[in-house]
């Protein structure tokens, strides 16, 4: 790889350039620790660094709520990768269908899930399901919901993994006499599925984040448990400054394993 | 059908201005984020490795923490240090954070696809950092990040969503029909009205940025 453009961009600086950068660079390093600092006198003034806030991190059974929590986040998470990587799959075929009685209504509801918020899904199954009699549990009423619009996004990348396997890959099954759906099982799909693994990861992400709205269903996650938590100590600024870090130490996690497996393969 | 028109008689009104709230919330967080995104990948080309170091952790942090979550923390913890805003400033602002941090990202990967031999010759030819960046580095990356930003306008478009969570003075769309569904048995009919916004917005955006990205695009 040739070298980063910032390099290049400033790779020949005169020595005074050089100088008034190392000079600036120090002023900004000043500039960003003062402001840390302001932040630091800012939670100090408004009482929050107390101990009696942050007491209850001290405790066992602080941590193992929260650690039930993601749990309750995971196991949610989980459940609607596998919806949306098996639903993906059956509107993907709908969708690669020659028969246009087929092929529309899967158009259609790949449309539809992608194009309306999943805390919108997550509120039908909420308020409007219950009405016309249908009861889920507050687990499947936040991961239904996000296993369904993850869906259609998973059927999109399925289907711009198939686009970029190449043609004669077909062509050469099928002259060897393999029908269509076995070319597509055997040879065109577990190639596509290569393509796009690094963007199935990276989908992993928004799906933990949706599972958020667990709280409107009162599913026990992460964000839940912290509101019990917030109910019990009056600790808000501390717990959601855990919670926040949980939250983005995960995803970070997620994409890091997805940059890895982006990563070209020798 | 029947139920659905019924509902549009009723509250046909209050579903216009809950369109026109997440057109404007939509519109506000995007306009903002992008403009902050766009500060942000310029500053961290400079060579100041503190500035760096801090908008990369920047970045990452608000690509990572779920949207709600962070409205969440700045409608109800940041009251608790003395920092109060108002309601649909903090969901502006959360939308802002978010997208600024990936409006960043796809600029960085737009700028990655500009060759280093155009930097090159820009400097040999005498151009300073900062008029190269803007004059031959940025431009190329704008053109290329069209599609990616038009995702992420949809993206933030049905993330208004989320304003449902906070006692807005008026409601979008999303709050509109938790509360049609709450008050009344017209759950669905709502849902169906709301969905129906909600798609033909995303389709309006879709294809104006494709519209966009045939007009500017590079082809190499």
């Amino acid at each position: 790889m040739s070298r980063a453009l910032e390099h290049i961009l400033f790779s020949d600086l005169s020595p005074k350039a050089q100088a008034i950068t190392r000079a600036v660079s120090v002023s900004v390093a000043a500039a960003l620790f003062i402001l840390a600092l302001g932040i630091v006198y800012r939670f100090h003034a408004a009482g929050q660094l107390d101990v009696r806030l942050w007491g209850l991190f001290a405790w066992k059974t602080t941590w193992v709520f929260l650690a039930n929590g993601l749990l309750g986040t995971l196991a949610s998470a989980a459940a609607a990768a596998v919806i949306a990587l098996v639903l993906g799959l059956v509107l993907l075929v709908g969708r690669l269908s020659s028969q246009r009685g087929v092929r529309w209504p899967a158009i259609a509801v790949i449309e539809f899930l992608r194009g309306v918020p999943t805390l919108l899904l997550i509120y039908v199954c909420f308020l409007a399901l219950p009405s016309v009699g249908i009861k889920l549990s507050a687990y499947w009423m936040l991961t239904l919901p996000v296993g369904l619009s993850t869906a259609a996004v998973v059927a999109e990348m399925y289907r711009a993994g198939v686009l970029a396997v190449p043609r004669g890959q077909t062509d050469a099954a099928r002259s060897l006499g393999l029908n269509r759906a076995q070319v597509f099982a055997h040879v065109v799909f577990p190639q596509a599925l290569r393509y796009i693994v690094p963007a199935l990861v990276a989908q992993l992400v928004i799906v933990v984040k949706d599972t958020t709205f667990g709280y409107v269903v009162t599913y026990g996650e992460l964000m839940q448990n912290a509101k019990v938590l917030i109910a019990n100590y009056r600790s808000l600024v501390p717990v959601y400054l855990v919670v926040a870090v949980l939250y983005c130490s995960v995803n970070y996690a997620i994409s890091r394993a997805s940059r890895r497996l982006g990563r070209p393969m020798h | 059908m029947g139920s659905v028109v019924r509902l549009l008689a009723d509250h046909g009104p209050a579903f216009g201005e809950a369109l026109l709230l997440t057109w404007k919330l939509t519109v506000m967080s995007f306009v903002a984020g992008f403009a902050l995104g766009m500060v942000i990948t310029v500053a961290q080309l400079l060579p100041l490795r503190p500035l760096r170091f801090v908008l990369t952790g920047y970045v990452e942090v608000f690509r990572n923490i779920p949207s709600v979550a962070l409205l969440i923390f700045i409608v109800f913890a940041l009251p608790d240090l003395n920092v109060l805003i108002d309601y649909e400033p903090s969901v502006i602002l959360t939308l802002t954070l978010v997208g600024s941090a990936f409006t960043a990202d796809y600029l960085r990967t737009g700028i990655n696809t500009v060759d280093g031999g155009q930097v090159e010759a820009a400097r040999s030819l005498g151009m300073r950092p900062m008029v190269v960046i803007s004059s031959v580095v940025l431009p190329q990356a704008l053109r290329s990040v069209v599609q990616p930003m038009t995702s992420l306008l949809i993206a933030l478009m049905l993330s208004t969503s989320l304003a449902s969570q906070v006692p807005l003075p008026g409601r979008e769309l999303t709050a509109l029909v938790a509360k049609i569904a709450n008050d009344s048995a017209a759950g669905i009919s709502a849902f169906v009205v709301a969905a129906a916004m909600y798609l033909i917005s995303g389709l309006l955006i879709a294809w104006a940025g494709a519209a966009l990205e045939k007009k500017v695009r590079i082809l190499r």
